[in-house]
């Protein structure tokens, strides 16, 4: 009797696995590729971006934005940051500090210049434009777990990446002020880079593409795109980010995102 | 003069001290402004000039040591065409910052603001108005101050020394928007002290979820002075005087989804009213802020605003917003140029008269943006503030180059 139950019981635990892993809904298998994505992403600790963002309208006219972002993760909440304008001169040295929070809206702080003032704000405003561009606030702010509900849709050839095969998933936001409906997003099985982004309007309609590009390893362990592209399918304007430099780890600390340090954020 | 000495000696004691350290960031920067301000009625006073142009000119030097200490050296200057006491100079800021995880300490002249309103700030009592720069106040004079800030996990705590005191600048003869007579220069009088008597503040503030509130109190004087009539040559003149007050005061704003609401108030003691009477007072500032998103064009955003401005000396009050309401619409159409507009009118409730108000920005090139400013008096009582304006309604075309 016990040698039996002795072979049995791994017999019954494995089959239980096998049925698990098959009875697995596109739902369950969306939230496992999204919290394994997040896993490989955790332990960044800090980093630092120089960006330039270049807005193009349908006639081809550019216009150029640059600012730098600071990062910091966060254990058991969203991640914090600030967000320093560079370029136009007359914005420069504007600046935002975000606390992400998974659940609930996040705590943002505005920093005019001019005024010396630090105004809290709302980040209500997830779907308007950030400073004019074709990504919307929700689109560059902290991904977190939490803000989505997932589903698998099928695993294709990566879109622009043909050596690795992507997951499809669909992405649906929580927050009702979410200016989506969804986001199919194609997401390498390797390295869980993201390699295509589809926005959908609160009509169900194809709204926008980000694609993403230019990837490139930090300490062994970390990808970051160093460009990306928003088309908006609507408009025909376009909105290029390209990464000028990034660095992982610098040793920012708590103290490097608060009110105080916002006003002297350069 | 003294003031300029002890700037200069605390500008080379720094640079002293620093000159042999090479800084490890040096950001220089410099902006230059060209206005024409159009008055449409005639002026009151045969001694006006109907319209003037105006010159300003901002540099900034920036300094940053192994991210603990910065220096920052911000002169002003504005050359009017007109009015020889708008031609001005000012340091709006001179400061030395040091700083760590938990404390931040300033040395120097800087700007300080505390206000969460949008028609007025009744807490911010460091720095002067430069009242002839910007009819609307939103530009501030250079403090000499000495502050400390505290970061603690109970909330910020600011403490403030300033040793001396900037008065108001005024429009001179020729000047617009300006009493009659206007006030004389250098003539000021400080009651209990000097210009060089010690002033103190205190700040607590703190977030708390979706609330951000601070608390302060103050022992100084007073920003805005008293009129001190004189007697010169036959003739009446006016001169600035300033009082000694103690004051308690504090914001509160809860930021929901798409709407802020909030309030500012002090509570002051010390200062005299319209009728030369001293005593204690409160004003306040309550209202909301409330954002329609892309609801213009593509992107744009449409906000609205109501603030209750209050002052417990009612008509005696020396302050023109003591029983208004302010009702604004703000545009910010998130375009390219970074359109932004604000159309707003006070209603004195009192039947004190109207001031409606505009204020418009856009870029014309990534260095060079137009702005847009002006303000309607309206049906000011006989001998009110508001009263004194009648006639000098006006509009401000600018060009904003950055270099």
């Amino acid at each position: 009797m016990k040698t039996y139950f002795k072979i049995f019981l791994p017999i019954v635990i494995f089959l239980n696995m096998v049925v698990s892993v098959m009875a697995e809904t596109p739902e369950e298998k969306g939230l496992r590729i999204a919290t394994e994505a997040d896993l490989d992403g955790k332990g960044f600790k800090d980093i630092i971006q120089d960006m330039e963002m270049i807005l193009r309208n349908a006639q081809g006219e550019e216009s150029i934005r640059m600012f730098n972002s600071k990062t910091l993760e966060v254990d058991g909440d969203g991640d914090k940051s600030i967000f320093i304008f560079q370029h136009p001169r007359d914005v420069e040295g504007t600046a935002v500090l975000t606390y992400t929070h998974k659940v609930g809206p996040d705590d943002q702080w505005l920093y005019l210049p001019a005024l010396k003032r630090v105004k809290r704000i709302s980040s209500d405003n997830k779907s308007g434009s950030f400073v004019g561009s074709e990504f919307a606030y929700e689109d560059l702010s902290s991904q977190e777990i939490e803000k989505y509900t997932y589903k698998w849709i099928e695993d294709v050839v990566c879109p622009g990446f043909e050596e690795e095969t992507c997951y499809v998933t669909e992405d649906y936001p929580v927050d009702k002020s979410s200016g989506y409906t969804r986001r199919v997003v194609w997401m390498d099985q390797n390295e869980y880079r993201i390699w295509k982004i589809d926005y959908y309007d609160r009509k169900n309609d194809l709204l926008k593409t980000l694609v993403f590009s230019d990837y490139k390893l930090y300490l062994d362990q970390y990808w970051s795109a160093h460009s990306l592209k928003m088309v908006n399918h609507n408009t025909g304007k376009e909105t290029d980010i390209s990464v000028k430099e990034i660095l992982y780890q610098t040793g920012l600390k708590d103290s490097d995102f608060n009110r105080q340090s916002l006003k002297r954020a350069r | 003069m003294r003031f300029c000495i002890i700037l200069s000696l605390s500008f080379f004691l720094v640079k002293n001290s620093f000159g042999d350290i090479a800084p490890d960031y040096i950001d220089y920067k410099a902006d230059l402004s060209l206005s024409s301000w159009i008055f449409p009625e005639s002026p009151i006073n045969n001694e006006q000039k109907h319209n003037n142009y105006s010159f300003s000119f901002e540099p900034e030097i920036y300094m940053e040591w192994s991210n603990s200490k910065n220096f920052v050296f911000r002169p002003f200057y504005r050359l009017d065409s007109q009015d020889d006491y708008r031609t001005h100079f000012d340091f709006r800021e001179l400061k030395y910052s040091f700083y760590g995880e938990d404390w931040e300490s300033n040395f120097g002249i800087g700007q300080v603001f505390w206000g969460v309103t949008e028609s007025k700030n009744v807490v911010d009592i460091i720095n002067q108005f430069d009242a002839v720069d910007d009819p609307l106040m939103k530009t501030k004079l250079g403090q000499p101050l000495i502050n400390l800030t505290l970061i603690r996990d109970y909330g910020y705590f600011d403490f403030y020394l300033m040793t001396y005191f900037r008065e108001r600048t005024f429009p001179g003869l020729k000047g617009r928007l300006r009493t009659n007579p206007p006030f004389l220069k250098n003539a000021s009088s400080y009651e209990g002290g000097s210009k060089w008597t010690p002033e103190l503040a205190m700040r607590w503030s703190n977030s708390y979820d979706e609330y951000d509130i601070s608390l302060h109190s103050f022992v100084g004087y007073a920003r805005a002075p008293a009129i001190d009539i004189k007697i010169i040559d036959g003739k009446i003149q006016y001169a600035p005087n300033y009082q000694r007050i103690r004051q308690l005061g504090g914001t509160l704003q809860r930021t929901m989804n798409s709407t802020l609401l909030k309030l500012e108030w002090v509570a002051r003691h010390g200062e005299k009213d319209s009728n030369l009477r001293r005593g204690g007072h409160i004003s306040a500032v309550l209202g909301f802020e409330h954002t329609s998103y892309q609801s213009i064009g593509d992107n744009g955003d449409i906000g609205f605003l109501m603030e209750y401005n209050f002052d417990s000396r009612r008509s005696r009050s020396s302050d023109s917003l003591q029983d208004d309401l302010f009702l604004a619409t703000r545009f910010n159409l998130n375009d390219a140029e970074n359109t932004e507009m604000l159309l707003g009118t006070i209603f004195d409730l009192d039947g004190d008269g109207q001031i409606y108000q505009l204020d418009l920005g856009r870029r014309i090139t990534d260095s060079i943006t137009l702005g847009v400013k002006g303000a309607i008096y309206q049906n000011g009582r006989l001998g009110s503030n508001l009263y004194i304006l009648r006639q000098d309604s006006w509009i401000e075309l600018n060009l904003k180059k950055y270099f």
